[in-house]
């Protein structure tokens, strides 16, 4: 089921940006409000609950042994799904992920691999045996648009808060799972050649193309992506990194380090 | 009289006479259908909170348009279900080949539901004076049991709404209102329609919005001046 | 989790110290939801599930459709996590057998007639398991139900009952579930017909009996929580609002202008006066109305034929 986008609404759309407005009063660069909200679920060794304006996400990890990957027999496995249940949109159905659940599950999870942030030499058990496996579930519950970046801030931390449960597994002393780095995605949304921050559901169904990227404490970037049928300039791509970053920092300070 | 927040199930009279809309009867027993707020004045009627437009014979409607076939526009009504438009229902004629020209999808028209069969097969039409597709101005949503608050008794709402804003303003029972006017008068009328939507249960209410035209954008301070009882409110609101 | 040494203390008491005839804490908030039509989220122990409905709606594939009655879907979804070893997402056997029966533990209450060829979707989401998630999902859905609109002949309450130690305990725990002698999921309805009935274990006729009795108390609680969940939607709201009217200013007491609504005593012109040339008899007329053809012509035909009924016709004309 695809959501047919009246005209009407698409041209209203439009006619604010030509004003410099958007539909919920937001600036271009402003990020609707977040709350996140940890240890939510005490079943999963770390969980998050995180709410993107009404848009919202439920994250948790568990954390099991397994076998390594022959061509990495010393770190640990991260495995990210992404699940866009059909309670959370009249436009999801049941059944297996498609390719969209599949690229924000594959975006969120290059996120996470790619800025290095669990030390997955630390997950190794014993070396091309047997190593802590670390499964990232997203569970989405509520669709207003730009699903995400609510997606990847719950990952990061409910991350930060698991714990690797080796003594129900007979492997020692629980530890904290070893997070070094704090990865934050930002979204935004080309409309009519404006660069808008947090797409909400209307612009995200109005805009032909997003990027998204995600980017490191020290402001490095270590996963893009662009998504949609539209193109971009260089100009653009170069100015969404900038305000990514900066948006990013501003994250992070508010949520995740006050985890 | 009693005004209150029934449930399904709910016991609300033995005055089976009276059963009225939102209820059904057992064993001689009037009993709540529906969520919503209860109205004895008269016949026993449940008003739901919340609800799906059902099409009904002869109602006004706003759709857009989903898929264009040889000879059919299929309209979204916001409802259960979809509705059709035979192309002979338009007001000219029309071949296939230029029905996409005339309307295509994510169009929006006010049309007529001309009929609907016992499987719910809703059929429309746009062959009357007033009937068209839309492609100016707003087409703003509510629920569409919160359709008559917003038009009034007697209109008065709705004729306020126009007189304040110069908007024309057209309400379909679907819950979807077409504005259209200029773009700041189509703001402050988006801006009243959501707050009837929302205080529905008000009393007071076409003074609240009258205060909102006439004191500005504190749309905050007026939507909190003026709750009352509950009660009260609901009476009010059914009577 | 291992075994308990026992199940109840000298008290008679249970391991988190209930009495066996003693539900768990149940909280529920309604309407949690944007995109869904109704939703509920309801906490039960350590339960946690969200159910969100949608519909009625247009039913695809078509050839699904039933021309003389709303179908009913129910998906009963465990989040991967929502367990202590993590599960694959996506339906199992057992997730599918419970959609099953859940949709017809719903079935019976749903006026599924009321729309013909269209579906009711309800979507239960177990997001943290601890014992009972088939019958807390069905509370929850049972809310959602109501908060979407959809018309039924009353709530559906379900709760588990089960034998440990050769006693019979209501709502059993997670121990209790896990070792414990038998296991009686049951909803019902506000009249106390079961529409959902399962058992494992063991039990004689006569413990079996008094299982029922048992389960038809704890049901009862769990309908009143119901509607007191309900209830409070709208009566929190209003709470609200009126402390904060009290800083601003004292509500004033009404307005001259006369704006009641009519539900069925609207008057026609109203539309007609503020839209361009269309003229429109009966805008008014019809909110809440619609079911009441149905409900005097299907069900009561000894019902009054009354002045809405006429209403009704005149509009068909």
């Amino acid at each position: 089921m695809s959501e047919v986008m009246s005209k009407l609404k698409k041209d209203y759309i439009y006619n604010l940006l030509l004003k410099g407005q958007r539909e919920d009063g937001r600036a271009f660069d402003e990020i609707r409000d977040i709350t996140l909200e940890t240890h939510v679920i005490d079943k999963a060794e770390g969980s998050a609950k995180v709410q993107y304006g009404n848009t919202q996400v439920l994250v948790g990890v568990k954390i099991q042994v397994g076998t390594p990957f022959p061509d990495s027999p010393d770190v640990g496995v991260i495995i990210t799904s992404l699940e866009l249940n059909p309670i959370a949109s009249p436009t999801f159905e049941s059944g297996p992920p498609r390719e969209n659940a599949i690229e924000m599950a594959r975006v969120t999870d290059r996120g996470i691999r790619e800025s290095g942030a669990i030390d997955l030499k630390k997950l190794c058990i014993t070396r091309g045996e047997e190593v802590w496996m670390v499964f990232i579930d997203i569970h989405v519950l509520n669709d207003e648009g730009n699903i995400i970046n609510a997606a990847s801030l719950g990952a990061i931390a409910a991350l930060m808060t698991s714990i690797v449960p080796a003594e129900r597994n007979g492997k020692g002393e629980d530890f904290m799972l070893p997070v070094r780095e704090m990865p934050v995605c930002i979204s935004l949304a080309d409309i009519g050649g404006e660069l808008m921050i947090d797409p909400g559901r209307n612009e995200e169904t109005v805009c032909e193309t997003k990027i998204m990227i995600t980017s490191n404490q020290d402001g490095s970037i270590c996963a893009m992506q662009k998504s949609g049928e539209g193109a971009l300039s260089e100009k653009q791509v170069l100015q969404a990194v900038t305000i990514a970053c900066e948006k990013a920092a501003q994250v992070r300070e508010e949520h995740l380090l006050k985890i | 009289m009693n005004k209150k927040i029934v449930i399904p199930g709910q016991f609300i009279s033995n005055n089976v006479k009276n059963a009225g809309s939102g209820t059904y009867v057992d064993d001689g027993k009037v009993y709540s259908l529906l969520y919503g707020i209860l109205n004895d004045k008269k016949r026993i009627n449940v008003l739901p909170f919340s609800g799906k437009y059902i099409p009904s014979r002869n109602d006004l409607v706003i759709g857009t348009v989903i898929v264009v076939t040889p000879s059919n526009w299929i309209f979204e009504l916001g409802s259960a279900y979809d509705g059709l438009l035979h192309v002979s229902e338009f007001p000219r004629r029309v071949d296939s080949a230029q029905m996409k020209g005339i309307m295509n999808v994510g169009d929006s028209a006010i049309i007529r539901i001309k009929d609907v069969n016992t499987a719910m097969k809703v059929e429309l039409t746009m062959r009357e004076r007033g009937l068209r597709a839309i492609n100016y101005g707003r087409v703003i949503e509510i629920m569409p049991t919160k359709v008559p608050r917003l038009i009034g008794h007697s209109g008065s709402m709705i004729t306020m709404l126009q007189k304040e804003t110069n908007c024309e303003i057209f309400v379909g029972q679907n819950g979807r209102v077409w504005i259209n006017g200029k773009d700041n008068d189509m703001d402050r009328l988006g801006v009243a329609i959501d707050m009837i939507s929302r205080n529905s249960n008000v009393s007071g209410l076409t003074e609240m919005i009258f205060r909102f035209f006439r004191n500005g954008n504190d749309v905050n301070d007026v939507t909190r001046t003026s709750f009352e009882d509950t009660d009260d409110i609901r009476a009010d609101d059914m009577e | 989790m291992s075994k308990p040494e026992k199940f109840f203390d000298e008290n008679g008491l249970r391991l988190d110290g209930r009495r066996v005839d003693e539900i768990r804490p149940m909280k529920i908030e309604v309407g949690v939801l944007s995109r869904a039509d109704g939703s509920c989220y309801l906490e039960w122990g350590n339960n946690k599930v969200l159910a969100g409905v949608f519909g009625p709606r247009e039913l695809h594939p078509r050839r699904m459709q039933r021309p003389d009655t709303a179908i009913v879907r129910y998906r009963y979804n465990m989040a991967a996590f929502s367990v202590e070893d993590r599960i694959r997402p996506g339906p199992n056997r057992r997730s599918t057998e419970i959609s099953k029966v859940s949709r017809e533990a719903f079935e019976p209450v749903v006026m599924t007639h009321l729309y013909p060829s269209a579906v009711i979707d309800v979507f239960a989401e177990v997001l943290q398991a601890d014992a009972g998630t088939r019958t807390a999902a069905i509370n929850a859905a049972a809310i959602a139900l109501a908060d979407a609109g959809i018309p039924m002949k009353g709530l559906v309450s379900a709760c588990a009952v089960g034998k440990v130690d050769g006693k019979l305990v209501l709502d059993l725990g997670k121990e209790e579930d896990n070792y414990g002698d038998a296991d009686l999921p049951v909803a019902m309805t506000q009249d106390g017909d079961i529409t959902l009935i399962q058992m494992d274990g063991n039990l004689t006729q006569d413990e079996f009996k008094e299982a029922m009795e048992m389960v038809k108390v704890g049901g009862k609680q769990i309908l009143e929580i119901q509607r007191e969940a309900l209830k409070s939607k709208f009566s929190q709201f209003k709470t609200e609002e009126i402390e904060e009217a009290a800083v601003i200013e004292t509500p004033e007491p009404d307005a001259t202008i006369d704006e009641t609504v009519g539900i069925e005593t609207e008057v026609d012109e109203s539309v007609e006066t503020d839209t361009e040339v269309i003229e429109t008899e009966d805008d008014n007329e019809k909110v809440g109305a619609v079911f009441v053809e149905d409900d005097a012509n299907d069900k009561e035909p000894d019902e009054n034929t009354d002045d809405e009924d006429v209403e009704e016709g005149e509009i068909n004309e």
